[in-house]
């Protein structure tokens, strides 16, 4: 099929008429509509104020870290136990990602 | 007054409270958005449903409508997002044929029956196209080839939509290769 063809076909009118009622119809559906309650807006004075709090709460506590003068080893302190416990650790993660790929293989096969 | 005045004029009415404006936009556009539906669906009963729900979403956005682009355009557009929300959705919708009134008299309908599945089978490779490129076709050739009012109500640059229509003319013809060249136009291959 040449494309003036499929051009000549695609051009052709393609049209249906509207039904008697579709008018009707549609007007139903705009009365339906403005009857509803307007959609809840997303609250945006909240979400500004919550924002606002949050970048002054992160500044606040850099400038609280940065003046005390506290060491990062002093920081890292309470971490140490889990940092012994590292290969350990690592293991089990790895065995609970095994056990989970294993748990998903067979859906992930199943998928057309 | 113009078209485009009385659709200002009612749409400033129904933002107003005036509910019954919306009556005269709808009589108005209904044949439009409803042939645009159809062609993206082929099926009556859901190119008027859809036609519907483009007429609602457009009351539910009609204080948006602020007259920097033509009416028409404004409401296409909102009819080929509903049509695309519909059609993903919903999925691609289920093609058939009526044949049944073409095959009651002989070769002659026969013949005609034949140029009508070559149309329609041409008219179901468009909805087999991806998303981009059927888009990109139905509404052009809905458009009657106005390239730049096509790229308006897709909201694209004109030069990415002759891109998609050039990618998806070349789909369609490989798409089409196997209808073979038409009867009508090919009298010499027939004696």
């Amino acid at each position: 099929m040449s494309p003036d063809e499929i051009d000549r076909i695609l051009s052709s009118g393609d049209r249906i008429a509207p039904a008697s009622g579709f008018t009707t119809a549609v007007m139903e559906g705009v009365r339906r509509q403005a009857a509803e309650p307007p959609p809840l807006g997303f609250p945006w004075s909240r979400f500004t104020v919550g924002a606002i709090a949050c970048i002054v709460l992160a500044a606040a506590g850099t400038v609280v870290v940065l003046r005390s003068a506290v060491s990062l080893s002093g920081l890292l302190a309470p971490l140490a136990p889990l940092a012994a416990a590292g290969p350990a650790v690592g293991k089990a993660a790895l065995a609970v990602l095994a056990s989970l790929t294993l748990a998903r293989l067979p859906r992930l096969l199943a998928r057309p | 007054m113009g078209e485009g005045d009385d659709d200002a004029a009612d749409a400033a009415r129904v933002v107003a409270g005036d509910l019954g404006a919306f009556e005269g936009i709808v009589r108005r556009w209904q044949g439009r958005l409803l042939a645009l539906a159809w062609r993206f669906c082929r099926d009556r009963a859901a190119a008027e449903d859809m036609a519907q729900e483009a007429f609602v979403r457009a009351f539910r956005a009609l204080a948006t409508f602020r007259g920097d682009a033509a009416f028409s355009t404004w409401l296409t557009a909102i009819a080929v997002n509903t049509y695309r929300s519909r059609w993903r959705a919903a999925g691609p919708p289920l093609l058939s044929l009526d044949l049944a009134a073409a095959l009651v008299s002989g070769p002659r309908a026969l013949r005609g029956l034949q140029e009508r599945e070559r149309a329609e089978a041409v008219r179901r490779a468009v909805l087999s196209l991806p998303e981009r490129y059927r888009e990109a076709i139905l509404v052009y050739y809905f458009e009657e080839k106005d390239v730049a009012e096509a790229a308006r109500v897709l909201a694209v640059a004109e030069g990415t939509l002759k891109a998609r229509l050039h990618r998806a003319r070349a789909l369609l013809k490989r798409r089409c290769a196997h209808l073979g060249p038409s009867a009508a136009g090919s009298g010499t291959e027939e004696t």
